[in-house]
């Protein structure tokens, strides 16, 4: 009957008056350290485009796309959408500009 | 005499005279008439030729044999001649128009030109008419009409093959009419389609896994938390798992007695991400629970206990500041009773170690060897070594936890009954958070803690020494800069002069070696 926080009769270990709120990690080093592919694959997706783009090389801009793909599939929750969505848009432009400036079907870099 | 003499022989050498006039006057025209005839026979031969294999391939009936060094000439010539547009219906109507006009005379010429004109490209026609002009002066000459026009046809389609600087465009090939050059492209985007496929497959099965974990353990956790599941919001709204990546879920749970708060970390293959699917082919991992238990100060007495799986204690000794300073040397758990070589302990003071590892502990180590990886309870929790070469300047915090780390059985995204199977792990947890509670070290045991952690700590406070110097005389240097300042503001002249006069005799003073004073005993 007691309403201390001693042991209840019931041996309930329950203590509402003792619920401290969850507190994340610093966001640094917990959420980066732990997965630094969704942030490598976010740059080299853009990297790659950007040489597609310029260099109006095909296969890096479907590597670009790619790399985008996989960037997004592994991020986290609360990483910004933005970003993800940015670097996709770049790949898909620098796929879709290759393929403007020269209709010709790709070739890959090591043959002919 | 010698007068009628002259007179004979100027006679006589006048018709010699004569006579080798004549005969050159002859000889002369003859020479001319080869040279013509030799002339227009090499070029209508020519012509021949080219016409023959620039434009047909069927008219041997017409033209005499030709030389085999042209042949390839001729036969590249034909090619162009073909694929050039303007070659071959010009080639077509020249054959016409020399079968037509082998009769006909020069005043047909005009027409061909100007079909020629029609026909071959502009720079082409000069020559052409030049030609057509030279002949019409020969022929003259020469007097076979026919062959002339014959000639001149067949110099026009001639022109047509000798000249084909006919420029083949670069036509690229059209899509819709060519769709099989297109195959790296659309290997591209079914790559791109079976990775999204993957994504959504992987996804909805981790997530299945997980929510399948929390139904199985609920009960459990909501008769020992007040809060499960905290979603970070002021007020909680939704109770129940966290999602930090399509494969990271987490739970936090709070109010109990003796424990800050307890953090569930459900750490699933990354089955969303084709990528480490095919990496894990190659290298298997398995699906892991952390479990972290915070502890309140006064619940856990001093020390460091680790067992765990031969693979991560090795992990554990090298990254875990913690292990790392106090449980230098690894173990076998065999003098406790814990038999086989799957576990290793690193431990601090044998008697927690022998307290911990009662027989239910024991007992559940033997029948889940493959799921438990570690058990790492520590009063000196302080996150992974930092590297080589960062000294931190002051001691770092510290925290009582006890760390959990489960992997799932390997056939468990399967096999949904392998989770229920998992709960006993789970009451470890809570029976490991009793013990500790209540478990206090003896007296020795207490004493070698204390000489343990002293130790640390005059050894970290040496190696910062010169660091944690330079830091005070830094300090030091800012005092006096202040005070300075204050005094040059200050505008009482008084109070200046005497800071002065202190600051100086305080420089002196430092500059001035520290000599010991010696008393010389006098003899």
């Amino acid at each position: 009957m007691s309403t201390t926080t001693a042991v209840a009769p019931n041996n309930d270990p329950r203590r509402a008056d003792k619920i401290i709120r969850y507190k994340a990690p610093a966001i640094g080093s917990g959420s980066a350290g732990d997965d630094p592919l969704p942030d490598y694959m976010n740059v080299l997706s853009m990297l790659l485009s950007m040489c597609g783009l310029m260099l109006k090389l095909k296969w890096s801009a479907w590597m670009a796309l790619y790399c985008s793909a996989v960037s997004f599939t592994n991020s986290r929750i609360n990483d910004d959408t933005k970003q993800i969505l940015s670097s996709f848009m770049l790949s898909i432009s620098a796929v879709v500009m290759s393929y403007l400036q020269n209709p010709q079907p790709m070739t890959l870099p090591f043959t002919n | 005499m010698g007068f009628i003499l002259s007179r004979r022989s100027g006679r006589q050498y006048s018709r010699v005279v004569s006579l080798v006039l004549a005969t050159n006057l002859v000889m002369a025209l003859i020479l001319e008439i080869c040279v013509v005839s030799v002339d227009s026979k090499l070029a209508s031969d020519q012509q021949y030729e080219d016409n023959e294999f620039a434009e047909f391939e069927d008219t041997d009936e017409d033209s005499p044999p030709a030389p085999p060094n042209t042949k390839p000439d001729a036969t590249a010539r034909e090619a162009n001649a073909n694929v050039g547009p303007n070659a071959s219906p010009s080639a077509a109507d020249d054959e016409d128009d020399d079968v037509e006009e082998v009769v006909d005379n020069r005043n047909k010429l005009n027409k061909e030109s100007d079909k020629s004109d029609v026909t071959v490209e502009d720079e082409d026609d000069d020559e052409l008419d030049d030609e057509e002009f030279e002949y019409v002066s020969e022929s003259d000459d020469s007097g076979s009409k026919s062959e002339s026009s014959a000639d001149r046809s067949r110099d026009t389609a001639g022109g047509n093959a000798k000249k084909p600087d006919l420029k083949i465009t670069n036509v690229p090939l059209h899509l819709r009419s060519n769709w099989e050059s297109y195959y790296l492209e659309f290997l591209m985007i079914a790559g791109l389609v079976i990775y999204f496929i993957n994504f959504i497959a992987g996804r909805n099965k981790n997530h299945k896994m997980a929510d399948t974990w929390f139904d199985v353990h609920k009960e459990l956790l909501y008769s020992n938390f007040a809060l499960v599941g905290d979603d970070g919001k002021k007020e909680v709204e939704s109770a129940g798992l966290n999602k930090e990546t399509e494969s990271v879920f987490t739970l936090w749970c709070s109010g109990r007695v003796c424990v800050e708060g307890m953090l569930v970390e459900l750490k699933f293959l990354k089955r969303q991400d084709l990528v480490s699917v095919v990496s894990n082919y190659f290298k298997p991992t398995t699906d892991q629970i952390q479990i972290r238990v915070t502890l309140n100060v006064d619940a856990m007495d001093s020390y460091v206990f680790c067992i765990a799986n031969k693979k991560s204690a090795q992990r554990l000794a090298k990254e875990m500041n913690d292990i790392n300073t106090y449980c230098p040397t690894k173990k076998t758990p065999e003098k406790y009773g814990v038999l086989g070589d799957k576990f290793v302990l690193l431990n601090e003071i044998g008697e927690a170690a022998s307290v911990l590892l009662d027989a239910k502990v024991i007992s559940l180590l033997k029948k889940y060897e493959d799921c438990i990886d570690y058990i790492h309870f520590t009063d000196q929790y302080s996150g992974y070594r930092l590297a080589e070469d960062i000294q931190p300047t002051k001691l770092p915090d510290v925290k009582r936890m006890l760390i959990f780390a489960f992997n799932f059985p390997s056939n468990s995204s399967r096999n949904y009954d392998e989770i229920e199977a998992m709960k006993p792990l789970l009451q470890l947890v809570f029976y490991s958070i009793e013990k500790v509670r209540r478990f206090r070290l003896s007296r020795e045991g207490k004493m070698k803690a204390e000489r343990n952690r002293r130790r640390v700590e005059e050894l970290f406070l040496k190696t910062t020494h010169v660091q944690r110097q330079e830091v005070a005389q830094l300090k030091r240097e800012e005092r006096r800069r202040a005070e300075k300042e204050k005094m040059l503001n200050d505008s009482d002249p008084e109070k200046q002069r005497k800071w002065e006069e202190k600051e100086y005799k305080r420089e002196l003073k430092r500059k001035t070696p520290k000599m010991k004073q010696l008393k010389v005993k006098a003899m």
